[in-house]
């Protein structure tokens, strides 16, 4: 018997959390956890992991990001998924270098032509990249790849 | 109904909420706001900074018409749900946002035709866009969202072969 993956869920507020909670049918069956943002519009899911946003102050940010280890360390996924933003770099540098996960990385449908910053730091080790429009595809390398947006 | 929500970004959206607020004392809707970050005080609406996804989704859901940024998460729900949207983007020159990325989603979801999302760019043509959405009595069908369905194969495919 195949052993079962397990897939880090990772995004920031807003639309990432939307987007995330789009694709939950793609990790139906899997053994999973969620990490993300603490905010009145993400406090309804129970079983998920929240942190204080990274970007509000350097503390907040030594304070997420040594989090973020913990709970991968923890948690020992052997997939990350990431629909944005910020959120995923530090995680996926840690699964990349430290806990050898597979990392797959969704462009935010908000990237019509430019690429966002969590982007292009995370295209040189994501093992699926994917971008929601297809002028982006330009403005990537060969990896990205365009099947479709959310919106 | 009409709910206006305009996203979770730091900086504030206060020209759509006045705006809002200053057409509430003409329209026989309700007009319900999530503010999030903006500060200005609505004196003729309903209004509160966040609710959770789930309840703003209920309030997505009984709406007639939706007014929002260009924000993914409002422009995904109501078309999953069939709610006629408005879409008044964020700008930088207003410091609404630090870049103008939302006229660049408007533009390109305008640039498709969809039938259910109305793009203003001019708050003075606010009013008018709401009138003329609100008047044509037919209300979008849901539609099977392509690339959603696209989108979890791929991932979901890729999931299985490692």
């Amino acid at each position: 018997m195949k052993k079962a993956k397990k897939i880090g869920l990772i995004c920031s507020a807003g639309g990432h959390y939307t987007e995330m909670l789009q694709l939950w049918q793609a990790f139906e069956g899997y053994p999973k956890f969620l990490l993300t943002y603490q905010e009145v519009t993400t406090m309804d899911r129970v079983g998920t992991h929240y942190l204080e946003n990274i970007f509000r102050s350097p503390i907040a940010f030594i304070i997420g990001v040594v989090k973020i280890f913990l709970i991968l360390l923890k948690e020992k996924p052997h997939i990350l998924f990431s629909t944005g933003s910020e959120i995923a770099a530090p995680a996926f540098y840690f699964g990349k270098f430290i806990f050898r996960t597979k990392l797959i990385y969704l462009e935010c449908s908000a990237q019509v032509y430019r690429p966002s910053l969590t982007g292009k730091c995370v295209y040189p080790i994501a093992d699926l990249f994917l971008v929601q429009w297809e002028p982006l595809l330009k403005r990537y390398g060969p990896k990205a790849k365009y099947v479709g947006g959310l919106i | 109904m009409i709910f206006v929500t305009v996203g979770n970004h730091y900086q504030g959206f206060d020209r759509l909420i006045k705006k809002a607020d200053e057409i509430a004392s003409r329209t026989s809707y309700d007009i319900v706001i999530q503010r999030g970050y903006s500060k200005y005080v609505s004196k003729n609406v309903k209004y509160f900074d966040f609710v959770p996804m789930n309840e703003a989704i209920e309030f997505i859901k009984m709406s007639e018409l939706v007014i929002s940024h260009a924000g993914i998460g409002t422009i995904i729900l109501c078309k999953e749900y069939g709610i006629p949207l408005i879409i008044f983007p964020r700008r930088k020159e207003y410091e609404e946002h630090g870049t103008d990325h939302q006229v660049e989603i408007a533009r390109a979801i305008e640039g498709r035709g969809d039938d259910h999302i109305y793009v203003v760019y001019d708050e003075e043509q606010l009013e008018a866009k709401i009138v003329e959405v609100l008047a044509g009595k037919q209300k979008p069908t849901p539609k099977a969202n392509e690339g959603k369905a696209s989108l979890i194969r791929t991932i979901r495919t890729f999931i299985e072969n490692l």
